[in-house]
């Protein structure tokens, strides 16, 4: 088991990122939390040793996606999805990048985890390939169809 | 795009709430970072204890002898034979034996290849052959095996000349490495005993198995050649009395 100061280091180096990927998955806020407790509990009791921060970041995002995965198998679980109910204070947000990011939950689930790595966390397709267990060239059709998507939503911007 | 996105998700960020709040659950589950620590050395612990049982149970399993074999004819050896019939150890009673003992690479042997081994060695053919009497005591505790292996020796002994064998269950001669003599001696010595209630295991000690039966041939009230204390042993005895006889004359 990790001890108390390096699981301290990690909530607050990595909750934002974790905070995001539920974001993209959960429905509510409350599961947020519970996400949270399930993923820095496994972390806390876990003993792989990692060989950098980049390790231990793909781990953590796998650990969060399979997490949030779990949690929506359940059949209680709500199908609805609102910006309003995954941050807590919505309104403190500006209006352009609430545009954006309900533009992002509009998408398939299969899309979200794709443009946030890829456009938010930097990885490349073989990166996210291996941290989803996706084949590298599905990885590539998920990216290109993703960026259709949101350039219909958000008005067709040219950059790359 | 790339920018947007970035900067909207830039703004979703970790209430400060959220992360105290996990880390209190973590403190809490995981009873303030001990419990689970002293779990993971409590598995490799049981994990070891568990280990080391087994090597210890699979050492006592196959180092206790269950069947002992005493041969004696003036070399007295003993071989401790274990529950899978191998030869665990041997030991001698006397300097003769010691130096058959020395001549030796019977450890782990299966017993019927080290009792032929030892046997039709040239120490013994020869003392055979000079009329010396060659005794096998198979002594156990009335067990399948020890029977086994006592049918099996006496299979092997049928043919040879002043070669006896015979069955004596442990408790009968408990005492005998007390007196510093094998099985096989201690039992001649018991019969001798008998006869006899003032003769010494040192008397006996430097006795050859020959002399051993000759004192008790002439001890014995019938006095008549040839009747041997083997065949009073036990019941398996019984069955070599005769056969014993025969080869001794």
């Amino acid at each position: 088991m990790r001890s108390e100061q390096e699981v301290n280091r990690t909530i607050e180096l990595y909750s934002n990122m974790v905070r995001r990927i539920c974001m993209i998955h959960l429905k509510n806020y409350a599961d947020t939390e519970d996400i949270f407790q399930t993923v820095f509990l496994k972390y806390a009791l876990s003993s792989i040793s990692f060989e950098n921060e980049r390790h231990e970041r793909s781990w953590l995002i796998r650990i969060t996606i399979n997490a949030c995965k779990d949690l929506l198998k359940s059949f209680f679980h709500s199908r609805v999805t609102s910006l309003d109910e995954i941050i807590e204070k919505p309104e403190a947000m500006r209006e352009d990048h609430t545009e954006v990011l309900e533009a992002v939950l509009s998408l398939p689930q299969k899309y979200r985890d794709i443009i946030y790595l890829h456009y938010y966390e930097d990885y490349t397709a073989p990166e996210i390939s291996r941290i989803l267990g996706k084949k590298v060239n599905t990885v590539y059709t998920l990216l290109t169809r993703s960026k259709q998507m949101l350039r219909e939503k958000l008005g067709g911007d040219e950059d790359e | 795009m790339n920018e947007k996105l970035k900067e909207a998700f830039d703004e979703v960020q970790a209430e400060d709430q959220l992360k105290r709040k996990t880390k209190e659950f973590v403190f809490q589950k995981t009873k303030g970072y001990t419990q689970h620590r002293f779990t993971g050395y409590k598995y490799i612990i049981s994990a070891f204890a568990c280990m080391a049982l087994f090597l210890l149970g699979g050492r006592w399993v196959y180092f206790t002898p269950t069947v002992e074999i005493s041969i004696d004819i003036n070399p007295s050896v003993e071989l401790g034979v274990n529950r899978f019939n191998r030869i665990i150890s041997f030991e001698s009673y006397n300097d003769d034996g010691q130096e058959l003992v020395d001549s030796l690479d019977i450890k782990f042997m299966d017993y019927s290849e080290a009792v032929n081994q030892i046997v039709e060695s040239e120490d013994i053919t020869s003392l055979l052959s000079d009329g010396e009497i060659l005794t096998i005591a198979v002594v156990g505790a009335d067990n399948l095996q020890s029977q086994k292996i006592f049918s099996n020796i006496q299979s092997c002994t049928e043919e040879k000349n002043n070669t006896y064998c015979w069955y004596v269950h442990s408790e009968e001669v408990e005492k005998a490495h007390e007196s510093g003599l094998s099985y096989g001696k201690y039992k001649a010595f018991l019969e001798v005993q008998k006869l006899d209630p003032g003769v010494t295991v040192e008397e006996i000690q430097n006795m050859t198995m020959r002399e051993i039966r000759d004192l008790i041939n002439e001890l014995s009230d019938d006095g008549e050649n040839g009747t041997d204390y083997l065949g009073n042993s036990n019941r398996q005895g019984e069955k070599q009395k005769g056969r014993g006889r025969k080869q001794a004359e």
